[in-house]
């Protein structure tokens, strides 16, 4: 995978799509975790939100490297 | 001994904890803010700096201007910013790729796009008309650079972009993480005074308050916190706890709020003009009559505090509304023999007014009680929940974006003509002045605060860029040499007196830090600099007094004849009428106006009385032309059709012949519908309610201390009632 991707002809760095792959990943599971009641047992929802984010934007920049 | 010892320590470990719990409650949030402002600034400055970005700066003045104590005002906030910021950076790509080369043509575009963005964040409220603020602002920041070098443009572009994104993040990051507050308990405080203001409205009518002058304070405090409320719950929508069910019921409570109110000026404007030219054992009637209502909005002789209190209420209106005929039936049969006609239907009209309120008053306080439920279904009477619209005075927008231009205009003019070496910056912080204080209530005094906040921030900054920062050795020496700037700003803005200044402060601050990636300050530049930013305020500030459009005798009367245009609307155009539609307008041309910020003002006080007047009658017609629809009779429909014109006629163009035409065209529509026919023909509730409709207007436009009587008096002494009636 190259490290930069040409989109409409401006280079921009592949983990961008990492990140835009982890905001969208984690929106999903935001929907599902509060559909399933799970954040009720979660005392500190901001956080858990973050960590959640930063684990799934690092596994997919991992499988682009 | 021991024990008096340890009774004394008990005292002092309550006494310390009060004092602790205070501090917390007040000091210790504005602390928690500055510190959150500080964490923020930081990490944005360091994000910026590793990633080397070309200006940390911007990442730290988006910071500054995004942050607020509540977390989901700064996720909105961001939001919008993140819109505008999109949206400028575009329209200067565009504009660059048009006009690069001829700067008389890109100038006068960009007039064109300031004028635009200003009269944008005129029409739209919160955080939708500060997205175009920056849309205005982001152009300053990317296209004047950027025409200097066009080559650059896309790279300068995406810095910026970028920088004002680090700024985003790291903003809503600290406001999300660290000591994170919803806007709950705000909203739930907002309800709850809101409905103790109103019961202690409720409460206070008496007949020492009917001989007293009218008052417009509480009136107007209720104008704001309708829209108060509304700009907490727009942004709770980015909080994820609150159900769409909830929004609506808030919705739903500020409109039956706004209801419950109107109807209650309504009837409190009728107990005085009775008091004034009526009998006096009607005004005691109706006084007795109203008396339950005062009694059920208390609970254990204080005002209800909360939801669970509030269906205690609820309990009792409902009840009292079961028994309300007998009660009704009860008060009139203690009414003297001796009454006239007339006298008889002020009682009735009266009445009628009372049990609207009550009616009202029931469905707000089921609202209110039933807040907090989750599984609480709405009452299926509002499948559609009214929301508030947007109403503006299309000119006074217009007029804004012209100002917004001419400023830009004339600093381009300098910039050009002078070979100005800071005219960039000038020209930014110029726009920023003249889009951002745009909808404040008093501009140029916000003006005036602003440029006691940059000579403040001017001075810091001296002392940052040459005494400080030359010295700053690391990022933590850097981090030192910039917190106390951003700690005082940060600390001012808390304070809604002086948050200008902060503002001020944070702007000019930052603007011209001196470090970008390496340490770049001069004390040319830097002078250049501060005083183009002075001139840039000063000539933004100039420009709002002399197109200003909320403190003169203009926009005043532009605002009351808005009003008067919705009674004529009310009148005239075609059903279905809505009533919020009209409470809402009406309010928000008073707020707009920024009058409920000024309440003391005596000039705004003819405006807040065509306000009230406004609604007082707009709402009588709409249920007047609400139950004329089910008159079958043509001669009788058609006559009251005629007084409505005629009203409309009145206050499309106030004048004392109109108002006496108008008067004269209700009581011959009163007559006709006491005619026998008539009343046997339609059915008794509608007769009654068209009766004391007619009748409650006629007062209305008979009252001699009415708003009316300043563009239209009634030339003679008033027709007392018995004269009219045998007319």
């Amino acid at each position: 995978m190259p490290r930069e991707l040409a989109l409409l002809d401006a280079l921009v760095p592949a983990l961008i799509l990492a990140f835009a792959g982890g905001l969208a990943l984690s929106w999903l599971l935001d929907q599902v975790f509060t559909i399933s009641g799970l954040y009720r047992h979660i005392w500190y929802r901001a956080l858990f939100r973050l960590g959640l984010f930063i684990c799934l934007v690092c596994s997919l920049g991992l499988m682009i490297y | 001994m021991a024990a008096a010892l340890f009774m004394r320590n008990r005292r002092w470990r309550y006494t310390l904890l009060g004092v602790w719990r205070d501090w917390l409650r007040d000091d210790g949030q504005t602390l928690i803010y500055v510190v959150k402002v500080l964490l923020a600034c930081l990490l944005a400055m360091w994000i910026s700096l590793r990633f080397e970005l070309e200006q940390p700066r911007t990442a730290l003045l988006t910071v500054m201007i995004v942050m607020q104590a509540r977390t989901s005002m700064v996720l909105a906030k961001s939001y919008y910013r993140f819109w505008g910021t999109i949206v400028g950076i575009l329209a200067s790509l565009v504009l660059v790729g048009l006009f690069a080369q001829e700067r008389i043509l890109f100038l006068g575009y960009l007039a064109v796009w300031i004028g635009l963005c200003t009269a944008g964040s005129m029409v739209f409220r919160h955080h939708q008309s500060y997205a175009f603020v920056l849309a205005g602002y982001t152009i300053c920041i990317v296209g004047l650079p950027a025409t200097l070098n066009p080559g650059q443009t896309f790279d300068i572009a995406m810095t910026r972009f970028s920088e004002i994104m680090v700024g985003l993040a790291s903003a809503s990051l600290v406001s999300a993480i660290v000591f994170p507050q919803g806007v709950g308990d705000l909203l739930r405080n907002a309800v709850r005074k809101r409905y103790r203001d109103f019961s202690g409205l409720l409460r206070s009518l008496n007949r020492e308050k009917l001989a007293g002058p009218a008052t417009q304070a509480a009136t107007l405090r209720m104008v704001g916190d309708v829209f108060e409320l509304e700009s907490f719950h727009a942004s709770s929508g980015m909080e994820s706890d609150y159900s769409r069910a909830y929004r609506q019921r808030l919705n739903l409570l500020n409109a039956e709020f706004m209801a419950a109110t109107t109807s209650f000026h309504a009837l409190e404007q009728l107990l005085r003009r009775l008091y004034m030219g009526g009998h006096p054992h009607v005004v005691d009637a109706l006084l007795v009559l109203f008396s339950p209502i005062q009694s059920a909005v208390v609970l254990h002789q204080r005002e209800i505090r909360n939801e669970q209190e509030a269906r205690h209420a609820a309990l009792t209106i409902k009840a009292l509304r079961d028994r309300w005929p007998l009660h009704v039936n009860e008060v009139q049969s203690s009414l003297p023999e001796s009454l006239t006609a007339t006298e008889q239907l002020d009682f009735a009209t009266g009445a009628e007014l009372v049990q609207r309120v009550l009616e009202e008053l029931h469905a707000y306080t089921n609202t209110y009680a039933g807040l907090n439920e989750p599984g609480a279904r709405l009452p299926s009477t509002s499948i559609q929940t009214p929301r508030l619209g947007m109403h503006f005075d299309p000119l006074a927008a217009l007029l804004a974006g012209i100002r917004g231009a001419l400023v830009l205009t004339v600093m381009a003019g300098i910039w050009i003509l002078f070979d100005w070496r800071s005219g960039i910056e000038a020209i930014t912080i110029g726009m920023i002045t003249s889009t951002l204080f745009a909808s404040t209530p008093s501009p140029s005094k916000t003006v005036r605060h602003f440029i006691i906040g940059a000579l403040i921030g001017t001075a810091l900054l001296y002392i940052c860029n040459f005494q400080l920062l030359p010295q700053a050795q690391g990022f933590l020496m850097l981090a030192l040499a910039v917190t106390p700037a951003i700690a005082l700003a940060a600390w001012l803005t808390t304070y809604p007196s002086v948050a200008v200044v902060g503002t001020g402060i944070f702007l000019i601050f930052l603007s011209h830090i001196g470090f970008n990636q390496v340490f770049s300050a001069n004390p040319v530049t830097f002078l250049n600099d501060a005083m183009a930013d002075l001139m840039a305020i000063m000539i933004a500030g100039l420009f709002y007094n002399l197109i200003d459009l909320t403190n003169s005798h203009w926009s005043r009367t532009r605002v009351a004849r808005a009003m008067r245009e919705l009674v004529q609307d009310a009148c005239l155009q075609a059903l279905p009428l809505q009533r919020a539609h009209l409470e809402t307008q009406a309010r928000e041309l008073l707020l707009r106006m920024g009058a409920a910020r000024r309440a003391a003002d005596a000039k705004d006080k003819e405006v807040v009385d065509w306000l009230l007047s406004t609604l007082e009658i707009g709402h009588a017609v709409l249920v007047l032309r609400a139950q004329l629809a089910t008159v079958d009779d043509t001669a009788l429909r058609g006559r009251i059709e005629q007084s409505l014109s005629h009203i409309a006629r009145l206050f499309g163009k106030p004048s004392s012949r109109l108002r006496h035409a108008a008067i004269q065209s209700i009581t011959r529509s009163i007559d006709q519908l006491q005619a026998s026919e008539a009343q046997a023909q339609l059915p008794q509730s509608s007769y009654r309610e068209l009766l004391t409709m007619l009748h409650f207007i006629r007062g209305a436009l008979l009252d001699s201390d009415s708003v009316l009587s300043l563009s239209a008096p009634l030339s003679q002494p008033p027709l007392t009632t018995q004269e009219l009636s045998h007319a």
